[in-house]
């Protein structure tokens, strides 16, 4: 197994006074492009970004289980892209060892052991 | 208008599980090879694509041919460095920077890894766990839920790519599987088994570009693109990978001075998991939207058929080797153009397409897309 070095690059995320989970991401004063990330300038088109928070709630794009040993993670999982609600569309892993069901509904719940943001899938 | 530029020669290494062989073996396969073809001893200038090849690889597999003191330039687009580096040639010779160059791709995937390429954890997605299989194993589930492919169109590809490579003496895998084979293959990353899944392979491929000396017969580039993925993300109307593909492809299609993909007779695309090709057919305007999976299943894309894609067997098939993919792709097309193909070989083609594209940048849609439409003359 290796061992990552370096600053973390997956998205961050934060619980709300709510209790919710949100991606604690940019959104891009020009175009509008949400962005998981907190980086410094907007991909689509080089704008300046103002911090913005997406979730907890999302709708599957879509799913599938890894069931080959990658290191860090141990197989099967599942992944799924979902497109958070007004967001932008974000990498989960989802409880379980079964695909999400694409078209349905999914809610952050946090990260995993592995530090991966996770969702449940709700309908 | 310029000069076009000719493919003098091309060659390739054997392509496959290789480990007891080294970078400079396999290099010299192919550059011998190329240099025999082309008729050519040395050249002014020499790209080189690799993705996972240690630091100082070009100069350290050139200098044990002889191929010393000119420049040499190493480029890494993922799996569409060995394209890259054909393009980049391609130009220089174009604008006359030089007047003979080596484009060499390369890969040694065998002892850098046991499995599968090993996401890369400087990148979000890749840190989360997203190997490759699993990414192209998104767009496959989606194509499935949106009714746009079947699992046994995605089989089809599979064993349509294999049945080529039967007549590839070069290819890593070939023969005669059955739909239902390739579905009960070990699944990989739902809904992609393992047939469906291109190989870890070895391999070199080379090409010599010139400008063109007007012989019949003589293969030209007659148009070629590049482009790096825009973002891809919840308002892509498409599957990833999809839109740089059709835009570097209408890039390539008008530098050709060609209407369609469909006016080319024999085309050769990444299809390193089955939906890659499915997404890429219909990408490059060779078959209708949503029709990929459709036109593998019917034959359309089969030698024999209208749009015969990947006689050589395929990344699924011949290997994938990263660096050396896309010159393995422009020689059998270059091979394809002169009419040497064998029992694998598009009768009478004239016009040959080449699509490589290579990703695993989070929130691109492609770190890189190459087509090239070359023409026997
Ligand atoms: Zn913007």
């Amino acid at each position: 197994m290796t061992s990552p070095t370096g600053s973390d690059p997956r998205p961050e995320i934060r619980r709300t006074a709510q209790g919710d989970w949100v991606v604690a991401g940019r959104r891009c004063r020009a175009c509008a492009e949400p962005v998981a990330y907190a980086w410094p300038r907007c991909p689509a088109c080089g704008a300046e970004v103002e911090p913005a928070d997406f979730g907890p709630l999302g709708t599957v794009w879509s799913s599938t289980v890894v069931r080959i040993a990658v290191p860090g993670h141990t197989p099967p999982y599942a992944l799924a892209y979902v497109d958070l609600e007004d967001g932008p569309r974000v990498l989960a892993h989802v409880a379980g060892d079964e695909p999400a069901p694409i078209g349905g509904g999914a809610r952050l719940t946090g990260v995993s052991d592995a530090g991966d943001l996770q969702v449940e899938v709700t309908r | 208008m310029s000069a076009p530029v000719a493919v003098a020669g091309v060659g390739t290494s054997h392509f496959g599980r290789q480990p007891e062989r080294d970078l400079v073996g396999l290099a010299y396969d192919a550059v011998s090879e190329a240099f025999a073809d082309a008729g050519v001893e040395n050249v002014d200038a020499v790209w080189v694509g690799t993705v996972f090849a240690p630091a100082g690889v070009a100069q350290r597999v050139l200098r044990a041919m002889g191929i010393t003191g000119v420049p040499i330039l190493t480029v890494e687009n993922a799996c569409a460095s060995g394209t890259t580096a054909f393009v980049e040639a391609h130009e220089a010779v174009r604008t006359g920077r030089y007047g003979r160059v080596l484009a060499l791709g390369l890969e040694q995937m065998s002892t850098a890894f046991s499995g599968a390429i090993v996401p890369e954890t400087t990148d979000p997605e890749g840190r989360a766990g997203l190997a490759m299989p699993a990414m192209y194993a998104m767009s496959a589930a989606r194509y499935l839920y949106t009714g746009a492919a079947t699992l046994e169109q995605l089989a089809a590809v599979s064993v349509k790519n294999h049945a080529h490579a039967v007549h590839n003496p070069r290819a890593q895998y070939s023969g005669e599987y059955t739909v239902d084979e390739v579905l009960a293959s070990r699944m990989i990353a739902d809904p992609l088994t393992l047939l469906q899944c291109c190989p870890t392979s070895d391999g070199a491929a080379a090409a010599v570009l010139t400008a063109a000396s007007g012989g019949s017969g003589e293969v030209v580039v007659r148009g070629a693109a590049l482009r790096s993925g825009a973002p891809w993300n919840h308002r892509s109307p498409h599957v990833w990978g999809h839109d740089i593909v059709a835009d570097t492809a209408r890039d390539a299609l008008s530098a050709a001075g060609l209407d369609a993909a469909t006016d080319v007779d024999v085309v050769e695309v990444h299809d390193a998991f089955t939906i890659g090709e499915i997404v890429t057919t219909e990408a490059l305007g060779l078959v209708p939207p949503g029709d990929g999976g459709k036109a593998a299943a019917g034959g359309v894309t089969a030698l024999g058929g209208a749009h015969p894609v990947n006689p050589s067997g395929g990344l699924l098939s011949r290997g994938h080797p990263l660096g050396a993919t896309g010159l393995a792709q422009i020689a059998e097309i270059t091979w394809q153009l002169r009419g040497q193909c064998g029992a694998r070989q598009v009768g009478g083609a004239r016009l040959g397409l080449v699509e490589t594209m290579g990703g695993g940048v989070s929130v691109l849609d492609g770190n890189s897309c190459v087509v090239t439409v070359l023409e026997a003359r």
